[in-house]
C-alpha cells in the first residue's frame, strides 16, 4: 500500500492536535479528583471542625462541584496571596477561595460568574429606635478606621450633617462600644455581624438591615484559557442557586436571612 | 496559659503529623544514605576532574534552597511532565538528593581520612579493591563520617518541615492549623518543639553512644 506524504502528515496532526484537545475538564473528569484550593482560615467560608477537617461554604461548594462533575473533591489549603500561584503551578485545578472578580487578576486567571457576595449589614444596639440603614441619620456611629465600611460610613455622616461618626481600632472594639451603648450603630460585613450577634460576647445589638453599598462579588477561578470548564462552572453555580442549595448552604454557614443576589441590575452576567 | 481549647484528639493530629516528619525523614535519609555513599565513592574514584558533572550536580541541590527546590520539582512534574504525583513522593524524592548531595561530601571526607599508607598495606598483602573497602576502608571511614550523618540525618528531619509546600501534612503544618484554629501559638509552638525533641533526642544519643563504643575497641 502506497501511502503518501501529505497523508502522513495529516495524521500525525490530527494524533497531535487530538492529545491537545483533552482540557482541564477531561483531565479532571479522567484523573477522578477536583483539586479546590480554599482558603481555611475565613470562616465562615473556609475553616477548620473540632477534628481539623476543612469545613465551610467555600468546602462545601468543592464538594458539590466534585459531585456534580462526579469526581472526588480534594481540599488543598492556601492563603489567601497563595490562591493563584497555586493555580498557576498546578497544585489546584480551581479555587474555590472566595475570591473577588476584580479585571487586574482577570488578566492571570480566568473568571466565572459570582458564585457569593459579600454584603454589609447595619448592626444597632438593642435599645435604638431603627428601622432600616436610614435609621442611622442623626445617631453616633462608628468603625474601625480606615476599612471600607468606615469611609462609606463617614460619608453618609457628611452627607447627612447630623449626628457622629467616630473611628476605633479594630472590630472588637467597634462591637464593645456598640454593646455598652456607647454608638448607636455600625456596619460591617454581613458574616462578621452574625457571627457576633451569635457568639453572645456581646450582648444587646441586633442586625437591622443590609447596607446600600456595592457588593464584593466573589467568583470561582481556574486557568484563563480552560474555557470548557469555565463554562461548566458558569452552569453549576447557576444550577446551585436554581435548585436552592445557596439559600440552604447560605443559611448553614452564614445564618438566616436573604443570602445576595448575584445578579447585577442594569447588565448582561 | 493552661485554659486551653486543646483536646486528646488535637493531640492525635499533632502525632500523626509527627509520624509523616518520621516517615518523609526516614525514607529521604535512608534512600539519600545509599546514594549518597554511591556517590561519594564515585567521586573519590574518579578524582575531581572527571566526577566534575556528578559534583556540579550535586552542588546544585547543596546550594539552592530546599524549598525552591520543592516548589520547582513539584510544578515541573505536574505541569510539565503531567505525572500526576503525589506530594508525598515528590517530597521523599527531593529530600532524597537533598540528602545524597551532603551525605556524598561526608562519604568522600571519610574516605580521605583513611591513611593512603594503610590501603597500600592492604593492597600490597593481596586485598582486592572491594576487599580493601570493606575490611579496611569501611570500619575507619564509618568512625570518621558518623557525627556528621548524624548531624545530616537531625538536620534533614527539621529540613523536614519544609514539605508543607507540596501538601505534606507534617509536624510543623499540623502545629500551624491548629494555631490557625485555637489561637494559641505559643502554647502550640512549644508542644510542636517538644515533638521535635522528642525524636531527635534519641537519635543524637545513639550517635554518642556508638561514637563511645567504637572509639573503644
Amino acid at each position: 500500500m502506497k501511502v503518501s506524504l501529505p497523508s502522513i502528515a495529516a495524521i500525525a496532526t490530527i494524533a497531535i492536535s487530538g492529545s491537545a484537545t483533552a482540557d482541564l475538564l477531561d483531565d479532571v473528569i479522567s484523573s477522578g479528583t477536583l483539586r479546590c484550593a480554599v482558603v481555611l482560615d475565613f470562616p465562615p467560608m473556609g475553616s477548620r471542625d473540632a477534628d481539623n477537617n476543612p469545613q465551610g461554604f467555600d468546602v462545601d461548594y468543592c464538594n458539590d462541584l466534585a459531585k456534580a462533575l462526579g469526581v472526588e473533591a480534594e481540599v488543598v489549603e492556601t492563603t489567601f496571596p497563595e490562591r493563584i500561584p497555586a493555580l498557576v503551578s498546578g497544585q489546584v485545578d480551581v479555587a474555590v477561595a472566595s475570591t473577588s472578580d476584580t479585571l487586574e487578576r482577570a488578566k492571570t486567571v480566568g473568571f466565572t460568574i459570582p458564585y457569593y457576595a459579600f454584603e454589609n449589614a447595619v448592626v444597632a444596639n438593642e435599645g435604638v429606635e431603627m428601622a432600616d440603614w436610614e435609621g442611622m441619620k442623626g445617631k453616633t456611629v462608628g468603625a474601625t478606621a480606615g476599612t471600607y465600611e468606615a469611609i462609606w460610613l463617614e460619608g453618609k455622616v457628611k452627607e447627612w450633617g447630623e449626628g457622629e461618626f467616630r473611628p476605633y481600632q479594630n472590630q472588637a472594639d467597634v462591637f464593645l462600644a456598640l454593646s455598652q451603648g456607647q454608638l448607636d450603630a455600625t456596619v460591617s460585613t454581613v458574616e462578621v455581624a452574625e457571627a457576633n450577634v451569635e457568639s453572645g460576647k456581646f450582648p444587646g445589638i441586633k442586625i437591622v438591615d443590609k447596607a446600600p453599598m456595592v457588593p464584593d462579588y466573589v467568583a470561582l477561578i481556574t486557568l484563563r484559557e480552560e474555557q470548557g470548564l469555565i463554562n461548566y462552572m458558569n452552569l453549576f453555580i447557576n444550577q446551585q442557586v436554581r435548585t436552592g442549595r445557596y439559600a440552604e448552604l447560605y443559611k448553614k454557614w452564614v445564618g438566616d436571612g436573604e443570602p445576595a443576589d448575584l445578579t447585577i441590575p442594569g447588565v448582561y452576567r | 496559659m493552661f485554659d486551653t481549647a486543646l483536646t486528646a484528639n488535637d493531640f492525635i493530629f499533632l502525632a500523626k503529623g509527627a509520624g509523616m516528619t518520621i516517615f518523609v525523614t526516614a525514607i529521604s535519609v535512608f534512600f539519600g544514605t545509599i546514594l549518597g555513599i554511591v556517590f561519594g565513592v564515585i567521586r573519590y574514584q574518579l578524582g575531581p576532574f572527571w566526577s566534575a558533572p556528578l559534583m556540579f550536580v550535586l552542588d546544585i541541590f547543596r546550594s539552592i534552597p530546599l524549598l525552591i527546590q520543592l516548589v520547582l520539582t513539584y510544578a515541573f512534574l505536574g505541569t510539565v511532565l503531567r505525572l500526576g504525583m503525589s506530594g508525598l513522593t515528590v517530597a521523599c524524592i527531593v529530600l532524597t538528593l537533598y540528602t545524597s548531595a551532603y551525605c556524598a561530601e561526608i562519604v568522600r571526607g571519610g574516605i580521605e581520612a583513611v591513611p593512603l599508607t594503610l590501603r597500600r598495606a592492604a593492597r600490597s598483602l593481596g586485598m582486592t579493591w572491594a576487599q580493601d573497602m570493606r575490611s579496611i576502608v569501611l570500619p575507619l571511614a564509618t568512625r570518621v563520617a558518623l557525627p556528621s550523618w548524624i548531624g545530616l540525618a537531625l538536620g534533614v528531619m527539621k529540613d523536614s518541615a519544609l514539605v508543607y509546600v507540596v501538601q505534606v501534612t507534617e509536624l510543623l503544618k499540623s502545629t500551624q492549623i491548629l494555631i490557625t484554629r485555637l489561637q494559641e501559638p505559643l502554647l502550640l509552638l512549644m508542644i510542636c518543639g517538644a515533638f521535635y525533641f522528642v525524636i531527635s533526642f534519641p537519635v543524637a544519643r545513639f550517635g554518642g553512644y556508638l561514637e563511645k563504643r567504637w572509639s573503644n575497641d
